[in-house]
């Protein structure tokens, strides 16, 4: 257990000093929510209903989510190029653990996400963003870390199979907004997309995270959509984990994991 | 006790062709290779490209599994069993690539040794020890993607040696490498033969094999073409002598001329420069150079030598053609 637990907080590192520096993943944990909370703030601020702190929490998660899918899913082709992915797959540690390290390291980047989207509103706006249960809240932050990586984890195998998997998983980002609600409440969707909308973590992430901003639900509210959140999250390890040892086997068998 | 057992191997992998109609192809990389190498041997495998020698590396190191024909590391079988072989294996694959050129020599090696176990407080000596021993300690601080080629490989050899493996794998390491370089890579490799860690090469350079290697298995067309120590494959040839001719501006004819000689085994032409290096193997090597030079009439010929056959005339000669 202390053997994986190192092997994630060194993946999580590299990870974290691979992500930093990239120009690209800058734009998305700045330039992107910038962007989506300036123009949602304009749009919105003159409706009688006008909460800056929802379009802030909402910037935020779609920052994180935007670092943690292109990071995340470029992670396996970034190790490919280098050549590195042979070496990893072929070390003791557990490809599971060393990725799930990487995800971990990705997303302690994207909070400067969260950081930035405060700014945009308390100091762009000069709107007073306040918490309502600031341990609600924190707490929340925490358990969506927790659904934003399990998301990603899942997602992640593909790019062992399929080379150019990258691409194809970017058009995944405004979909997972809408249907997580980050902005908006997907109660605006269709019928039809709300069983989706449950089955993801990043939703009932962006649930507690609005409602602890807002002080909407009392601590028993807020604990059962953290429970939802946490089953939610398990099912999806446990789906990815058996993914992993499915793709990389399939990988020794195809012979892939060396192209570029 | 064996440290490798490869028994019938085959290795298939399957591509495509074609744009709009796609039509599959099999490509035979290995066809029934069986090979024993004993614990503690230094063992180089020889082949010309595309004979299968990465494939039987990779499939030795875990990263490919064999289409049939079962292989066992250090007894434990290379598709069922592949974590425990992880733990005991190191390799090197020629080349450049394979580090995280945003860190440093020594954070590239920390990072390994965490994946490979190391123990905590082991990890810092064994990084500083390490590349002591392959002559990075003074850049060791410095980001890797300002390390040149000969640096990266011989850091390439201090990763693979973190956790003290007890069979390494390389794979050309000294492919590209200066002749000081390849050297000083080459003395570390005897060097953690005569420990006792079992080694296997593959290598382009015959001279590399004949002088580090014990036994040599010659790959072709993914089976074993020969087996023995470089003295018994060099022993094959001892019947022929070389002669070599510096010739500018061969003339293709002219070649086939020489290989209509009723008295020459093989010609293989070297390019050079701007000069070619036509290597003839004969039994009459001394009666042979002037219908040679007569063969190559027209031809601006320089240096002529003859000389006793080597391990690499052998290797032609098994082969039948030359990189």
């Amino acid at each position: 257990m202390i053997a994986a637990l190192r092997v994630a907080r060194a993946a999580a590192e590299l990870q974290f000093r691979e992500v930093a520096v990239s120009g690209f993943l800058l734009f998305g944990a700045l330039v992107q929510p910038f962007f989506i909370g300036v123009m949602t703030m304009f749009m919105l601020r003159h409706r009688p209903d006008f909460d800056p702190v929802y379009v802030v929490v909402g910037a935020a998660l779609s920052g994180l989510w935007s670092v943690l899918l292109f990071a995340g899913t470029s992670a396996i082709s970034h190790e490919r190029s280098l050549g590195t992915l042979e070496l990893v797959v072929a070390s003791p540690a557990s490809f599971f653990v060393l990725y799930g390290g990487k995800i971990a390291g990705t997303l302690a980047f994207s909070l400067v996400s969260v950081v930035f989207s405060y700014a945009i509103g308390a100091w762009l706006f000069r709107y007073p963003i306040t918490v309502a249960d600031p341990v609600g809240f924190a707490l929340s932050l925490l358990f969506a870390l927790v659904a934003l990586w399990a998301t990603g984890m899942l997602f992640a195998p593909l790019g062992i199979l399929w080379r150019a998997v990258g691409q194809f998983l970017g058009v995944l980002e405004y979909p997972i907004y809408s249907l997580s609600g980050f902005l908006f409440p997907v109660l605006l969707l269709p019928v039809w997309t709300l069983p989706v909308s449950y089955a993801l973590p990043p939703y009932w992430a962006a649930v507690a995270l609005h409602a602890s901003a807002r002080g909407e639900f009392d601590l028993p509210a807020l604990a059962r959509v953290w429970a939802v959140l946490l089953v939610t999250a398990v099912l999806l390890m446990l789906v990815s984990s058996r993914l992993f040892l499915a793709v990389l086997y399939r990988a020794r068998r195809a012979g892939s994991l060396a192209l570029t | 006790m064996n440290a490798i057992e490869l028994h019938d191997i085959h290795r298939i992998f399957r591509t495509t062709t074609g744009t709009i109609r796609r039509h599959r192809k099999d490509v035979v990389a290995l066809d029934g290779l069986s090979l024993e190498v004993p614990e503690g041997e230094l063992f180089g495998l020889l082949g010309p490209n595309g004979a299968g020698k990465t494939t039987t590396i990779k499939i030795l190191t875990t990263l490919l599994i064999p289409t049939s024909g079962t292989g066992m590391v250090l007894g434990f079988d290379v598709v069922r069993e592949a974590k425990h072989i992880r733990k005991r294996i190191g390799f090197v694959f020629g080349g450049e690539r394979g580090l995280y050129y945003r860190l440093s020599g020594a954070d590239n090696l920390r990072y390994f040794a965490e994946l490979y176990g190391v123990a905590p407080r082991e990890i810092g000596p064994r990084v500083v020890e390490l590349l002591g021993l392959v002559g990075l300690t003074d850049r060791a601080d410095e980001r890797v993607e300002g390390y040149s080629r000969g640096m990266k490989q011989r850091l390439h050899l201090a990763r693979t040696l973190l956790h003290r493996p007890r069979v390494l794998f390389l794979d050309e390491p000294t492919i590209g490498l200066d002749p000081i370089g390849a050297r000083e890579l080459r003395k570390i490799v005897t060097d953690l033969h005569a420990e006792g860690t079992t080694i296997v090469l593959t290598t382009h350079y015959l001279f590399e094999a004949d002088a580090m290697c014990q036994r040599i298995g010659v790959i072709d067309h993914g089976h074993l073409v020969a087996l023995g120590t470089p003295s018994e494959l060099k022993s094959n040839v001892t019947d022929l002598g070389v002669v070599e001719l510096e010739v500018f501006g061969v003339d293709p004819a002219a070649i086939e001329r020489l290989r209509g000689l009723d008295f020459v085994d093989s010609v293989v032409v070297e390019q050079r420069d701007l000069r070619q290096l036509v290597r003839v193997q004969t039994q009459l090597a001394e009666q042979a150079v002037a219908p040679l030079l007569a063969a190559l009439r027209g031809s601006q010929i320089g240096r002529v030598a003859v000389r006793e056959a080597t391990l690499e005339d052998a290797y032609v000669r098994l082969v039948g053609r030359v990189e």
